[in-house]
């Protein structure tokens, strides 16, 4: 039997790394030594670590979750008897196992299935077979159409025709083209693109290898973001074992077409997912975007034809070279095809990476894969595509999970960031919170998105603070507007939508706060405390415990909150034994 | 010229140096390696860095305050990262926060006096599942409360001593 | 034939405006416009240096798509069809500039220039003081109104009040200072040099020689205008001459004002009174244009019981008789009623005759008092008594002359509008005093007799539109203290004469006169602003002691030394941007009409700077357009400049790698030049 532990970065965080070193050690004390070995994100995140037993056929016995250091010594031991009863407690529930079941995964067909560190693992599993059938039977104009036909479109978030920039970086005129993978991965809430690097690091450069096969590229980076540290070590690796196999560098797999692969760390600056920024910031300059045009495919890198793709993109190609454009066709929507990644988190039972058929709907995917609202809450929104997004309400989940509908919400697919939010989700702060991010990413370069953000910002601090004046809701508008019309990248453009959505869906609690009344409870400065007369028991421990003393009364009577005093820091709520304080 | 009059160990830098001579693109990843080696940018290395790359020394300063990767100033010898992406937002990352700046006594981007920690709030560690997250140097802490994360500051704090 | 051929293949047609354009293919939308003379605004464009596309301003609505497109980095393609003012575009180009001035912490113009009725440019004349320059400094005065040495030594300096030295110690003594150049001139018999206009064949008749008909005479006659002043006066200066006692401005100072403008081709005409010596018809007939500043010089009435017995002056009958050189006998007691600067004018004459007692009957309190406070020290230092909260309630008198005043005793009520405490009486509380003249020094009013033609308002005054003074009769405008709100001070009459003046030269020529409020930015100051300015305190001015001058009618102010006022110049902090004329940036506001405050928030990081050596850079007004940076890299090929910092914090810095870059930088001001903005300053 083989012990599998998933080691992506979710599950290192769980304690994936200390539950190995327990095995590790079981196994060094027993006299079999079975093979302890590792793979990437498997996506159920919300049930990390989690250890596999396979067969030695490598067939899948038992999945374990939530496991700890402790439970080593079981594990061990139930692997080496073949008896599972020992360890049922920690095997998966149908009920979890059905996140997986009802997904159908192409962008991530090995992770957590293979070990990411050995390319024989990618090889066994069809891996580098597309490279070989596109380099050895194919044109590049014969990938570019399968990729036409397949209608695969950018799945960083734009959803542009992934065919179409081939074709234009293909037909520019210049000595040397590069091609680049976008892997700076910024939205919060997406995580598709470091699990897919850290799980298949193999997938990325097969995809990266037959894109540069078409639009002839012989130069290629990976712009990977700094904060994914373990992604940029697996992936240099991968990259050394391909290049020995000769499956990377000069006259690969002894064709004319050569190709190499860089991997460049970004330094922290999420505007360097724009295209433009990225280049700048690959050339070693500030990651401020450039106009367009001239567009990448023309002038991109060092001025050369570039063409940019996101990380999930790529992964999907090989699997399409192999299956034919149709097969990939054949799932999704009119306007959308193939499948799509999300990383689902927030408030909902059933966290992680979920791959579905476009077409879908997002109740499917909270509620049927994720399993609804976690500790028994209710659904109020779901925020889509980041701070380019927007946060979509209960009425439209049955919206279909495709390029255009999401759009018509006012909300995008985006990268596929997918946050669930519930009643105690303020959604004046939630706006706050992606204008914060936006006004502090923004390069700074034009004057709408610079000046604009931070202008909505400041006003969405105010609200939240009970600041807010009416009128505030109109001019937050007119500088998203404002904002979204005259910013120069697809950054300034859209910051403004998180802010258009919550207005438009819950412009009732933006009343609610100019009104000095946060209907979530969450915005601190509007909370009020006060202390049920009925409950108090006079104890005075709140009196002694406020910060500034805003709490009298005599012992054994009721205290009261002089509301002008109350610094709302909750002290009080804390301390009560009694139920006494109550948060209004 | 450095404002700050710091006397590094420039020599440090030849071996990167050498490793991107000829790579008029290198910048960011020079810099990169080189604050791997100083724990941060001084002013001397930056203009040495300007020197030896023939980028002027106004866009290597320009390059190294753009991305946040990149700091002037030297850090703690536990650098706290503190994810404030959306997951972690909606699980509560503002109340980690406030613990954190409570028990350190410092605020976002500063350093405690002892030198032992920096604190440093960041957009996201890709670890959404886990939120609210944060990271100590190489190690990842998720499902935090606030009374967690005091405390695994504190534990770090003892084993120092 | 083939040259041709290449020529067109090379050109595009497009549409600009409803304008056919024909350009050379390549060419962007902003140099296509240009070529037919379509100007689109922008601020961070520089043909040399390429699209940048930061500012936002140059955006043009292009038919058929969706977004709108940044003129200066769109290039032109055929069959185009843009609009550069759509409805959409200058929306958005409005937008933009609205958010750069919301975050444009800087001043265009000072404060003192601001707070002037007459908007004189004040620090540009303390400054050529500073400097020595005192011909220049005249001139720059010169280029509002006439008589600065007149008006100097009278004007009660609304510029003074909104000095912001005043948070450092105290405000620039600006009114002092421009006496002072003034003077200096006149020490040397040095004039200076008016620039006068090829004469129009047009000819200008003024109704009255106070400030405000010299200071439209002075306008009319540089304009070119044949202009004849009549005033019923014996000499002119109106009440500069007659309401202001020689004490405060010799009359030899006036004179040698007044024959500047003389020697200007002005006429004057003395000892004319319309209705007496001629009717306002005649005069008209007489000119193509007319202007009415005649002035108040009837004294309100105190509306008391008996005050028409002997011994009861109205303030300006008293002050006039006295220019004129009598000096009446008032007796030993004399009471002035009323609290503003003609009550101190006239309290401090009557000392000056030789009255023994002088009171003046207030009915608020000192701190409510009108006149300026230093009229009101000099007055007490000179012996005059104050009767505060009395109110005259009844003048007493003996065969019809003055033997004294009750008085009602007042006590402050409820504020007013204006949040000035009203005094209201105590029921049966009265004061007797014994006096021997009474002076009413309560306001002035217009003489309507001879004018009414000319429309009046509900207060008697001369009806005329608030925006260029025209009245009722074609052809003339009024202005000065016989107009709408009745009297004020000199400089405001100054102020609206300028304005009258110019709406008549604007009718004389036949043009449009469209007076505008120019949009302008305005710092937003905060104490910490004036933390680190060194203090040095305002020069003490070179008074005759109070004994001394209530004897005589010499001039109480002694000239000032020239250090003391080029020192005093010298503390001036230069409000205004030195820019202002060349400024980009506010040429934009006021092309697409901005709020320039209607965005604001917190300002970017602002500090000033002068690591350039020859260059002071004021991050304040920067507006990171980047002109400097790439001129500095694309330019001048020097790189010493750079982008700092991300996103809203964001500042340019300079960097200089050894000696010899700082050499560089010091020989070359490319950056400053091509500043859309005052940001940097050529030192």
């Amino acid at each position: 039997m083989k012990i599998i532990i998933g080691e992506g970065s979710c599950g290192i965080a769980a304690g994936a790394r200390k539950v190995r070193e327990a095995l590790l050690n079981q196994r060094a004390q027993s006299e079999q030594k079975l093979v302890i070995g590792k793979t990437g994100c498997i996506g159920m995140c919300f049930l990390e670590p989690i250890v596999d037993l396979y067969t030695d056929e490598g067939q899948l016995l038992s999945r374990l979750v939530r496991v700890k250091e402790s439970d080593a010594k079981r594990i061990y031991s139930a692997a080496l008897d073949g008896d599972l009863s020992e360890v049922k407690d920690l095997v998966i529930s149908k009920d979890d196992a059905s996140f997986l079941e009802k997904q159908t995964r192409i962008a991530l067909r090995h992770c957590g299935l293979i070990d990411p560190e050995d390319i024989s693992a990618y090889i066994a599993s069809d891996g580098y077979k597309a490279l070989e059938k596109t380099i050895k039977s194919m044109t590049p104009e014969d990938v570019i159409e399968t990729i036409k036909i397949s209608g695969l479109a950018g799945r960083g978030g734009a959803g542009f025709p992934t065919w179409f920039k081939w074709n234009a970086a293909r037909k520019a005129i210049g000595e040397v083209k590069y091609l680049i993978c976008n892997a700076d991965e910024g939205d919060p809430g997406a995580f598709m693109d470091r699990a897919v690097i850290e799980s298949d690091p193999h997938a990325l450069i097969e995809g990266m290898l037959i894109a540069a096969y078409a639009i002839g590229a012989s130069k290629a980076f990976v712009y990977v973001r700094a904060e994914y540290p373990l992604a940029i070590v697996r992936l240099e690796k991968a990259l050394a074992e391909a290049r020995a196999k000769n499956l990377l560098g000069e006259n690969i797999l002894g064709s004319n077409f050569s190709c190499d692969i860089k991997i460049k760390a970004g330094a922290g600056a999420f505007v360097c997912g724009e295209e433009t920024a990225l280049i700048e910031s690959l050339e070693g300059s500030r990651g401020m975007p450039r106009l367009k045009p001239p567009f990448p495919a023309e002038k991109g890198f060092t001025n050369a034809p570039s063409n940019i793709n996101n990380v999930e993109t790529f992964a999907n190609v090989a699997w399409i070279i192999l299956n034919g454009g149709e097969a990939f066709a054949a799932m999704g929507t009119e306007t959308s095809k193939g499948t799509k990644v999300f990383a689902l988190t927030g408030k909902v039972k059933r966290g992680g990476l979920v791959e579905i058929p476009m077409g879908l709907t997002l109740r499917d995917v909270i509620f049927d894969i994720g399993g609804g609202i976690r500790d028994g809450g209710t659904f109020k929104a779901v925020q889509m595509g980041g701070p380019s997004g927007g946060c979509i309400p209960e009425h439209l989940l049955d919206t279909q999970i495709d390029y255009k509908a999401l759009a018509s919400t006012g909300a995008i697919m985006g990268s596929g960031g997918m946050v669930v939010m519930d009643e105690k989700t303020c959604m004046v702060k939630m706006a706050r919170f992606f204008l914060d991010f936006t006004a502090k990413e923004s390069c700074g370069k034009c004057v709408p998105c610079r000046i604009g953000t931070k202008r909505m910002h400041e006003l969405l601090v105010n609200i939240t603070e009970g600041r807010g004046r009416p009128g505030d809701i109109e001019l937050l508008l007119e500088l998203s507007n404002g904002v979204k019309a005259g910013a120069l990248c697809g950054l300034g453009q859209t910051a403004p939508n998180p802010v258009l959505t919550t207005v438009r869906y819950f412009k009732d609690e933006y009343e609610a706060h100019i009104n000095k009344t946060c209907p979530a409870h969450e915005c601190e400065a509007l909370k009020k405390f006060s202390i049920d007369a009925q409950k108090c028991k006079g104890c005075t421990m709140c009196a002694r415990q406020c910060p500034v003393s805003a709490i009298k009364g005599e012992v054994r009577a009721a205290h009261v909150i002089d509301q002008d005093k109350c610094i709302k820091c909750g002290a009080c709520l804390a301390l009560c034994k009694f139920g006494a304080v109550v948060s209004m | 010229m450095c404002e700050n009059c710091q006397k590094s160990d420039l020599s440090k830098l030849t071996p990167i140096l050498e490793e991107f001579s000829g790579d008029k693109y290198a910048l960011i990843s020079i810099l990169q390696k080189a604050q791997e080696i100083y724990g941060y940018l001084p002013t001397d290395v930056i203009y040495e860095i300007a020197e030896k790359t023939s980028v002027s020394p106004a866009k290597v300063m320009g390059v190294a305050t753009f991305y946040t990767q990149f700091r002037l100033q030297p850090i703690g010898k536990n650098l706290i990262m503190l994810c404030k992406g959306t997951a972690c937002h909606v699980n509560g990352a503002d109340s980690i926060e406030r613990a954190l700046i409570e028990e350190l006594g410092i605020e976002d981007g500063g350093t405690t006096e002892d030198g032992l920690f920096s604190l440093k709030t960041v957009a996201c560690l890709g670890c959404c599942s886990l939120s609210p997250v944060m990271m100590i140097n190489e190690d990842t802490y998720g499902s935090l409360t606030p009374e967690k994360a005091k405390e695994i500051v504190r534990n770090i704090r003892l084993e120092s001593k | 034939m083939r040259k041709v051929f290449k020529m067109q293949n090379d050109m595009v047609n497009l549409i600009i405006d409803g304008v056919d354009i024909s350009v050379a293919s390549g060419s962007t939308i902003l140099d296509a416009a240009k070529s037919v003379g379509i100007e689109i605004p922008s601020l961070c464009h520089l043909k040399d240096l390429g699209p940048f596309g930061a500012c936002g301003v140059c955006v043009v609505e292009i038919k058929d798509s969706p977004k709108l497109a940044r003129a200066c980095a769109t290039k032109v393609s055929p069959g185009m069809v843009v609009y550069t003012k759509s409805e959409k575009a200058l929306a958005a180009r409005k937008f933009a500039v609205e958010l750069i001035m919301g975050d444009h912490d800087a001043d265009c113009q000072g404060p003192c220039k601001l707070n002037c009725p007459a908007h004189t440019d004040c620090q540009k004349y303390i400054k050529e003081i500073a400097d020595g320059d005192y011909a220049k400094a005249v001139s720059t005065v010169m280029e509002v109104f006439p008589l600065p040495a007149s008006v100097g030594r009278v004007c009660p300096h609304p510029c003074e009040k909104a000095c912001r030295r005043k948070n450092v110690e105290s405000p620039i003594s600006i009114a002092h200072l421009k006496a002072f150049a003034a003077d200096m001139l006149m020490k040397e018999g040095k004039a200076v040099e008016i620039k006068k206009h090829a004469p129009t064949g047009k000819s200008v008749g003024i109704i009255g020689g106070g400030p405000a008909g010299l200071t439209a005479a002075f306008k009319l006659a540089k304009a070119g205008h044949d202009v004849t002043i009549y005033d019923q006066m014996p000499e002119m200066g109106g009440m500069l001459r007659y309401g202001i006692p020689e004490y405060r401005l010799p009359k030899k100072v006036l004179r040698y004002e007044t024959d500047a403008i003389v020697s200007l081709g002005v006429k004057f005409k003395n000892n004319f009174k319309i209705g007496r010596d001629a009717t306002l018809d005649e005069v008209r007939a007489k000119h193509d244009g007319l202007i009415v500043a005649n002035g108040a010089w009837k004294a309100s009435s105190m509306r008391v019981k008996g005050e028409e017995a002997e011994g009861v002056w109205g303030g300006i009958d008293l002050l006039r008789l006295v220019a004129t050189g009598q000096r009446p006998n008032l007796g030993s007691r004399v009471a002035i009623v009323g609290g503003g600067n003609t009550a101190m004018d006239a309290c401090r004459t009557a000392v000056r005759l030789g009255a023994k007692d002088v009171f003046v009957i207030y009915r608020r309190t000192r701190n409510e008092m009108p006149a300026e406070q230093i009229e009101i020290e000099e007055a007490i230092e000179e012996g005059v008594k104050f009767k505060f909260l009395c109110a005259p309630d009844e003048v007493l008198s003996k065969d019809g002359r003055v033997t004294g005043m009750r008085l009602q005793i007042m006590e402050l009520g409820e504020a007013d509008a204006k949040g000035r405490r009203k005094p209201v009486p105590v029921v049966g509380k009265f004061e007797t005093i014994e006096l021997d003249t009474i002076i009413s020094a309560i306001g002035q009013r217009n003489d309507p007799d001879g004018f009414d033609q000319l429309t009046q308002t509900e207060k008697g005054t001369i009806a005329a539109n608030e925006s260029d003074f025209a009245t009722n009769l074609e052809g003339v405008f009024a202005c000065g203290d016989s107009v709408n709100k009745g009297a004020g001070i000199a400089i405001e009459a100054i102020a609206k004469a300028n304005t009258a003046a110019c709406a008549l030269d604007a009718y004389l020529k036949g043009a449009s006169f469209k007076p505008h409020k120019p949009v302008l930015s305005e710092r937003n100051v905060t104490e910490k602003d004036f933390t680190d300015i060194p203090r040095q305190e305002r020069c003490k001015l070179n008074i005759r002691p109070g004994g001394e001058r209530r004897l005589d009618f010499n001039e109480v102010n002694l000239p000032l030394s020239e250090q003391v006022a080029r020192n005093e110049a010298r503390r001036c902090l230069e409000c205004g941007c030195h820019d202002f004329n060349n400024c980009a940036l506010i040429r934009t506001a006021n092309l697409v009409k901005a709020d320039t405050k209607r965005l604001r928030g917190e300002f970017h990081p602002g500090f000033v700077e002068r690591k350039l050596i020859a260059i002071e850079r004021n991050q304040r007004k920067c507006i990171l357009c980047n002109l400097c940076v790439r001129t500095c890299q694309d330019l001048a090929h020097k790189g010493l400049l750079g982008l700092v910092g991300r996103g809203f914090t964001t500042v340019i810095k300079p960097e200089f790698r050894d000696e010899a870059s700082i050499a560089q930088c010091k020989d070359c001001h490319l950056c400053a030049d091509n500043c859309p903005t005052g940001a940097l300053k050529i030192l």
